[in-house]
């Protein structure tokens, strides 16, 4: 043995920040040479840094499906009957409440907004669901209803940015792909992360909600595209067909070999890899987009059309996604920003509530019947509530709410027909089991099998994680 | 692959560790530093003392007996971690950092010899160190420190690399575009013992050199041509993206670039282009989102400017003392705020460059205007009169963000726990008083003081920083690895005395020329190494921390493309000006609010370099998303290079590429040669300054034949896609 103690010393006292470089560029030798314990930040057997790692406990949940209704449902329509705030319909709210709070639009002599929406209860546990969500009241027994919600920002893109990375700033890493980093990819053919879209317009913030923020793009969220050709830059070149891409990725690969033979750089071996699983994604993706395969039955069930994309056609890919591996899909649906004016919560809430409302109670429904649901989480909500308060607009509309407000989960080990939390009668502020959205994040980390206060990446000189310092586990809530 | 040998590296440095602490005493620093830091500091650090322990201090640690200098026996400190209970036992089970019987070892040592503490070594004055001898052939004094390393360590330098890896490896990280196969050829003839030297000095002089380094500074800037969060309008700024580029081709000394960007506008009779500058701190974000608190966002822009600078120039997490006096660091909530007062009393102006002399003051005007009417309640219509008659003022001419200082300072308070609606003490700008004295002065300090003492002499850290980036940039990794923390949680140098030798020289040497030290750092035998993988240095030193050999380097973003374009031979070369659009599919808008401009660039334009692609920050080109690209949110200190597979289809199958294949494809049957064989050299040249061995010309002319039996005119086009997917095509070799 040569090496002298300095360098001893030296590799030891770097060793620590060598995680952050796994499978970036560094090879795999020199990985296992230095790497032996951590065991979930290290890649496996297999040199590619997607593959499975182990949780830090068993999971409940092998998959998420976050449907994300973006721009912020109304809980007071959909899910929130007040009486109260109905009776006091007009008056101005008492300044006890809004006293130090801060809102977007409206100003301090707004008016409280009763809900002209009927409510009924559903099912055993009893769930008060209004009449623009009828499917809900089908699998009202299935999830788990979180009355308690908040957050801590009331601006859409900085709250969307909260919710999924835990900050407000961009620049972090997505839940999605904090998982990915922290247990690989089920998927040898497909991206541990994908993202979904539909509605009129773009959810807001654009890369920032699949980007991997700091950690490498390795566990960067893959946004599918409207079509037949799901990922960029999928289909090959004009004038490739199957049998001539298989000799160009043939030849690209032997002579990459080649090299790697003449450097004896294992990095070469991961890019090798990396074009084996592009052509992979290549054969798999039409398959996984052809929808024409399902059953008559179930595409009624979703209000699916092969060919035609809406957020049923992409529940249905969730529920295809999820079978074929991959671990988190998010599923974007605008826009429920309901101010008033020309988006107001009459119509316009008529009409995103039918986009949804079936296709979500028909996920929820299938994922059971095919005995996926029991490690599959499936969670709905938006980035914030909305205001007891109407606003001054020509049209009835709320404000953006963080103080209280309505999701809920099902699947991946929390508890079916249960409800959890409570706001006081004007719907103003949660009186009863809060839960911060730091602590949902805790959550679902914990249903993965993560430990949110274990899972960190170091960046900048500080270890980050998805929960920045906050965050507990809502045990009430596990089945 | 030889995995057995590795198996048997990793026991040797876990034991080497304890057999050698009882050999020789433990240094402090080395030692003992990083595993009080790790384990202690966070409760009995410099934020938090609890039971009124505190470790990060000898005078702290003493006094509260915890530490018994020369009395292990005598000291609660090894009482404590070595608790038979496993609750009682420090650092608790819940802190995680629970201590190895080699660590109690090292620190009951350390304690028996005196439990000395010594600076940080980051933070004491850069001296000019002794220049080590070594019995390896060397050619600059850095080989001397790089080779005296490995001679102790017993193991030895690589080879120098061929000529051919040379050129390409140089004309990439200086000018980042790939040499002509004329240059390769030219390079090739020329016998002379100081052929290399002349190749490097024509690269420094090279245009394209501001343009390759000024991308990484730009990384730092945080430099987009847009405002960010969710709307993200478009913003024009790329004159101050020129001006990095002017800059570094005209070699501007680091300590006066630094001045110009942190306080250009306060020179006395700043110039234009000095103003120019300032637009460093004009690249932060901006939310336009409806609904929004301004004070807020000023106020989240400020943090921004004191965090990245403290990033840039100091190597240092002040952002962490935001919220509270730093964990680890010896910077309080105080220090961050006396930092993020120099920052506080700016305006931000948009700036007309040229165009009639009064039109900045008409455009002021206009702008007062607005404001008087909006304070005033004038109606909606009123003030999109005056909007429009401000668009129409700039639209005459080029603008671009700067900083101003207002004339009417801000009072600036400690923001409690980080929430600018809780106010704490008032302070005033001063430095991080771990680092410099503040002077004694009624006269409040401004940028231009902090400027002009973040480049002084006394400065611990900013030649260090700074030459620390600059060695990433040729091996890939910092003589410091954490190149964006040289606090006590960071790495140590792997070379501390060649780290401020180098800072020395930046300083003194140089005249804080770059161009002297981009020179003396790719003229060295160090840097000159092959990259061929060893199997004695794999064994030894696998993530070659002591630069036996060079590295392979996955090429960024923007130089995949640059080289490209080169191969291709479509380079535009030309310098400067707005951002272009080359092609990108429409769908890059499906996840943001807006449907952003996108008008694809026709003609000359549609083949500029990739440092000149148009910046939406919310919807960034793939090209760069794909290949790690910087995000233009935070200031990036160093690119990750990821190897996936949506790279992998990008490089085959996205548009841009697909057409510069086809046009690589056209060149080597124009220019290639008369016959395949030749062709295929050509070709290999243009990629990757080489020629083919007979293996890979073989596979490459086997696979040209059976695209010739699918369709003759596109073979060659199909065989330069080929090419341009190899691992070699964007590796720096």
């Amino acid at each position: 043995m040569t090496l002298s103690p300095d360098d001893a010393r030296t590799l030891a006292a770097t060793r620590r920040h060598f995680f952050r470089d796994c499978g970036v560029g560094v090879g795999a030798m020199a990985l296992s040479a230095l790497l032996n314990r951590d065991a979930h930040a290290q890649p496996a057997a297999r040199r590619d840094p997607l593959a499975p790692k182990a949780p830090h406990y068993a999971p409940k949940a092998k998959a998420v499906i976050f449907l994300f209704m973006a721009g912020a449902p109304s809980q007071l329509e959909l899910f929130e009957p007040k009486p109260e705030l109905n009776r006091l319909n007009g008056q101005v709210v008492p300044t006890s409440f809004t006293e130090g709070k801060r809102f977007a639009f409206i100003k301090g002599d707004a008016r409280l907004l009763g809900s002209r929406r009927t409510f009924a209860r559903a099912g055993q546990c009893g769930m008060d669901i209004s009449e623009l969500y009828p499917r809900h009241r089908e699998i009202a027994d299935e999830l788990c209803w979180l009355r308690g919600m908040k957050t801590d920002v009331f601006n859409h893109g900085p709250a969307k940015c909260f919710v999924n990375t835990g900050s407000p700033q961009f620049g972090r890493p997505r839940m999605g792909s904090w998982l990915t980093y922290g247990l690989g990819s089920e998927s040898d053919s497909r991206p541990g992360v994908v993202v979904l879209q539909s509605g009129p317009r773009g959810p807001r913030g654009g890369a920032a909600l699949y980007s991997s923020g700091f950690l490498p793009s390795t566990y960067q969220g893959v946004p599918f595209l409207r079509g037949p050709s799901p990922i960029l830059d999928l289909a090959p070149p004009p004038g490739y067909d199957t049998r001539r891409q298989g000799e160009f990725t043939d030849a690209v690969r032997d002579l990459n070999r080649h090299r790697r033979d003449a450097t004896g750089d294992p990095e070469i071996d991961t890019r090798i890899a990396a074009y084996e699983m592009a052509y992979r994604m290549q054969t798999a993706a039409p398959e996984l987009m052809d929808l024409s395969k399902e059953t008559r039955r179930t595409l009624e069930m979703y209000g699916a059309e092969p060919g035609r994309p809406s957020f049923a056609a992409n529940c249905l890919l969730a529920r295809r996604l999820v079978e074929r591996g991959v671990r988190f899909i998010q599923l974007y649906h605008t826009d429920w920003d309901h101010h008033g004016g020309s988006l107001d919560l009459t119509r316009p809430l008529d009409q995103i509530c039918r986009e949804t409302d079936g296709p979500c109670a028909a996920l929820v429904k299938d994922l059971k019947q095919r005995g996926m649901l029991d490690d599959t989480l499936v969670v709905w909500g938006g980035e914030f509530g909305r205001t007891p308060m109407g606003e001054n607009r020509e049209t009835i509309g709320r404000d953006h709410h963080i103080d209280a407000y309505t999701m809920w989960l099902a699947g991946g080990g929390v508890k079916r027909g249960f409800l959890y939390g409570r706001s006081d009668e004007i719907g103003y502020n949660v009186v009863e089991n809060p839960v911060h959205v730091h602590d949902l994040q805790a959550t679902i980390l914990h249903l993965m099998g993560m430990d949110h206060t274990k899972l960190t990446y170091r960046f900048q000189g500080r270890d980050y994680r998805l929960t920045d310092v906050h965050g507990n586990i809502v045990r009430d809530i596990l089945a | 692959m030889p995995l057995p040998s590795l198996s048997r590296l990793a026991p040797a440095v876990l034991l080497l560790t304890p057999a050698v602490a009882r050999a020789e005493p433990v240094d402090f620093a080395r030692d003992v530093r990083p595993l009080l830091s790790n384990a202690c500091f966070k409760c009995h650090g410099p934020a938090s003392q609890m039971g009124k322990v505190r470790l990060d201090t000898r005078e702290g640690a003493v006094k509260s007996g915890a530490i018994v200098p020369g009395r292990p026996d005598k000291s609660t400190l090894v009482e404590r971690i070595c608790e038979p209970d496993d609750e009682a036992r420090m650092p608790p089970p819940e802190a995680g950092k629970r201590l190895t019987p080699a660590q109690i070892q090292t620190l009951k040592q350390w304690i028996a010899e005196g439990a000395e503490y010594t600076p940080h070594w980051a933070f004491g004055r850069v001296t000019r160190p002794q220049v080590p001898n070594t019995k390896h052939q060397t050619r600059n004094t850095i080989d001397q420190f790089v080779f005296a390393r490995l001679e102790k360590a017993g193991l030895t330098p690589s080879a120098e690399a061929d000529k051919s890896t040379l050129i390409r490896r140089v004309t990439l990280d200086l000018t980042g575009l790939l040499p002509t196969p004329a240059e390769v050829d030219a390079f090739l003839r020329d016998e002379s013992p100081d052929a290399y030297e002349k190749l490097v000095d024509r690269l420094l002089a090279s245009p394209h050199y501001g343009e390759r380094q000024a991308r990484h500074w730009l990384d730092l800037a945080r430099y987009a041509d847009s405002n960010g969060y969710t709307i993200d309008g478009p913003r024009s700024i790329w004159p101050y993206r020129d001006w990095v580029i002017r800059a570094l081709n005209n070699d501007l000394p680091f300590d006066q670039f630094t001045t110009q960007q942190l306080a250009g506008d306060l020179l006395p009779g700043a110039t234009a282009d000095q103003k120019v500058a300032t637009g460093f701190h004009r690249n932060t974000s901006f939310n336009e989102e409806g609904g929004t608190d301004a004070e807020q966002f000023r106020v989240e822009r400020t943090v921004d400017r004191t965090n990245t600078t403290g990033a840039v120039w100091l190597g240092l997490t002040v952002g962490c003392a935001q919220c509270h006096t730093h964990k680890y660091d010896p910077i309080t909530a105080h220090d961050y705020y006396r930092l993020y007062a120099f920052f506080d009393s700016c305006d931000e102006p948009t700036m007309p460059l040229g165009g009639p002399p009064n039109l900045e003051a008409t455009i002021a005007k206009l702008g007062h205007m607005e404001a008087w009417i909006q304070k005033n309640g004038g109606s909606r219509e009123d003030i999109d009169l005056v909007k429009v008659e401000i668009k129409r003022a700039q639209g005459k001419l080029t603008t671009t963000l700067v900083m101003r200082e207002r004339a009417a300072t801000r009072v600036t308070h400690v923001q409690i726990r980080g929430d600018f609606l809780r106010k704490g003490d008032v302070v005033q700008p001063g430095y991080p008083s771990a680092l410099g004295t503040t002077p004694e002065s009624k006269k409040r300090l401004t940028r231009l003081d902090l400027a002009r003492w973040m480049v002084s002499r006394d400065n611990p850290l900013t030649a260090r920083v700074t030459v620390n980036r600059e060695w990433q940039k040729f091996f890939g990794r910092g003589i410091v690895e954490t190149e964006n923390d040289f606090g006590m949680q960071g790495n140590l140098p792997t070379h501390p005395d060649l780290l401020d030798w180098l800072a020395v020289e930046f300083m003194e040497g140089h005249g804080w020329s770059m161009k002297k030290l981009h020179r003396q750092i790719v003229t060295s035998a160090a840097y000159r190494q092959a990259s061929t993988h060893r199997a004695d240095l794999t064994a030894q030193d696998p993530r070659n921390l002591l630069l036996g050999r060079q590295t392979r380097l996955r090429l960024e973003a923007e130089v995949i493309r640059d080289a490209a374009l080169t191969a291709s031979g479509k380079l535009n070369t030309k310098i400067g000006g707005p951002g272009v659009y080359p092609p990108q599919p429409k769908e890059v808008f499906a996840f943001t609010q807006s449907q952003r401009n996108w008008p694809e660039s026709k003609g000359p334009d549609r083949f500029r370099r990739g440092v000149y692609t148009y910046i939406w920050r919310q919807s960034q080109h793939p090209l760069l998303t794909t290949f790690d690209g910087a995000d233009a949110q935070t200031a990036c200190t160093r690119r990750n290079r990821s190897n996936t597979p949506l790279q992998a289809l990008h490089l085959a199958n996205d548009p841009v590429f697909v057409e510069l294949a086809t046009e690589l494809g056209r060149r080597i049957e124009k220019s290639g040669g008369p016959d395949d064989a030749a062709k295929v050299r050509f070709a290999f040249r243009a990629c990757f300054a080489r020629d083919p061995d007979t293996g890979e010309a073989a596979r490459l002319l086997a696979y040209l034949e059976a695209q010739r039996r699918t369709n003759p005119t596109t073979a060659w086009p199909a065989t330069a896609r080929v090419l341009m997917n190899l691992d070699e095509f964007i590796t720096r070799e």
